[in-house]
């Protein structure tokens, strides 16, 4: 975008999932439950596109927003880094489009330092911010290789929606968006089945 | 290649664009390969070597094999090399030398089809708007440990804050998926939306090489924001 569009940048903001996220939480508009997460420990998963990449192009990584959003999910003490981490940590090995290249023999080799790196935390969960990254770990890794504790691997926003604290909204504002809503599926022309809703 | 004496001549060339950073001035140190998790992976062939059959103008030989494919363009070689060597431009090029119907896997379709079609994986219009609105109406009710009253997917809706993509692997095949940023965009009262065509959020155009769709795909995501006039523009992962 920065190449081909850069006006872009002045037409919009423009911010990426680790700007969003950091927003709320400081800002207060999403409250976090870290007892969510009691007991669990947690490591990191860096995708090579947000930080070695974002570094190169950008000298910009999201290392300390990614880390800030976690320790809003978790206590610090159940947080494991991974070895070798940031900058120069290791593909999960489905990067590049990987997921759907026909070497998925390759692909599955390469993610055996990422199993292992994995299994030395002894973590828990291991959090995946990128879809390529956690389709390997999830679907690939933990089915060939040995990853010691470790048993989900969640999206960031997936690891958040977990810990956060959803509170309904009132009854006028559930008013004022079907009302949108109903406007928006007219001009659609969606039809759901069930009539109830 | 290996074993075989290649003669160079003065009409070896790549056809690369090569500039010194992509390739001739690596000194060959092998920083690059030791520390590349593919090595190994591809007999006759590694990340210097790559490299190297570049500068001596071969790049035939390495756009042939699957070398540029196996490599994820993770850019930790790039991030070590003590020349500065800018790899991942070099192999990414050689993807793009790759003749298209010569493109392992899906990609190439999807990102034909994305073209043509608006997202990688050719979901029609009203199929996706219907499945938002039955997932929208399980956020709504059915979660019993979080229900989101009011909740629903705001389609090409204008003057927005957010405008934000999909990617189409999720209404493809993991929908509930989906659900994971509607509860933080519910819980934290965002005014948000997707627009119900070229919603598509990832782009493989970026792995295929293939910079032309690359752009097209960027300048959708930017048409789409400035249609229903949406003030920020969450980047995708
Ligand atoms: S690290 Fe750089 S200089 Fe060394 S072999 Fe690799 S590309 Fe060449
Ligand atoms: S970008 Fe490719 S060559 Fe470089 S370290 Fe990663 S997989 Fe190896």
């Amino acid at each position: 975008m920065k190449t081909w569009f850069p006006e872009a940048f002045e037409e919009f903001r423009v911010v990426s999932i680790y700007d969003l996220l950091v927003e709320y939480i400081q800002s207060g508009r999403i409250k976090l439950d870290k007892s969510r997460f009691a007991g669990h420990k947690v490591t990191l998963h860096e995708p090579c596109n947000y930080f070695r990449k974002s570094a190169a192009a950008f000298g910009q990584d999201y290392s300390s927003e990614y880390r800030y959003i976690v320790k809003n999910c978790f206590e610090e003490a159940d947080i494991v880094e991974m070895y070798p981490n940031g900058l120069n940590n290791h593909c999960c090995g489905a990067g590049g489009g990987a997921w759907a290249m026909p070497y998925s023999q390759e692909r599955i080799a390469y993610g055996k330092d990422k199993a292992d790196q994995i299994k030395e935390t002894g973590a828990d969960i291991v959090v995946a911010p990128c879809h390529n990254c956690r389709d390997q770990i999830m679907k690939s890794l933990s089915k060939e290789f040995d990853m010691g504790n470790c048993k989900e691997t969640l999206y960031l926003w997936e690891l958040v929606a977990q810990a956060l604290i959803i509170e309904p909204w009132s009854e006028e504002e559930v008013k004022r968006s079907h009302a949108l809503r109903d406007a928006q599926y007219e001009r659609d022309g969606v039809e759901l089945e069930s009539e109830e809703f | 290649m290996q074993n075989e004496t290649i003669r160079l001549s003065q009409e070896t060339k790549s056809r690369l664009e090569l500039t010194p950073e992509m390739a001739s001035r690596c000194y060959t140190c092998a920083t690059c390969s030791s520390g590349c998790p593919a090595s190994g992976l591809v007999p006759g062939w590694d990340a210097r070597k790559a490299i190297r059959a570049v500068s001596l103008g071969l790049d035939q030989e390495v756009v042939d094999s699957k070398w540029p494919w196996v490599c994820t363009l993770c850019g930790r070689c790039q991030y070590a090399c003590p020349q500065g060597i800018q790899i991942l431009k070099t192999f990414r090029g050689l993807r793009s030398l790759r003749e298209r119907d010569q493109v392992p896997g899906p990609l190439h379709k999807g990102t034909m089809m994305n073209l043509e079609r608006g997202n990688n994986l050719g979901i029609p219009r009203d199929d996706f708007l219907i499945l938002l609105a039955e997932l929208s109406v399980e956020l709504m009710e059915d979660d019993e440990e979080k229900p989101c009253p009011g909740f629903y997917v705001p389609v090409d809706k204008e003057n927005a804050n957010v405008i934000v993509t999909i990617n189409s692997k999720e209404p493809f095949s993991e929908p509930d998926d989906l659900k994971f940023w509607w509860q933080i965009f519910y819980a934290a009262k965002e005014d948000w939306t997707v627009s119900s065509t070229n919603w598509e959020g990832v782009n493989w155009g970026l792995f295929t090489g293939d910079d032309a769709s690359m752009k097209e795909q960027v300048h959708r995501v930017l048409e789409n924001a400035r249609r229903l006039k949406a003030k920020t523009i969450l980047y995708p992962e």
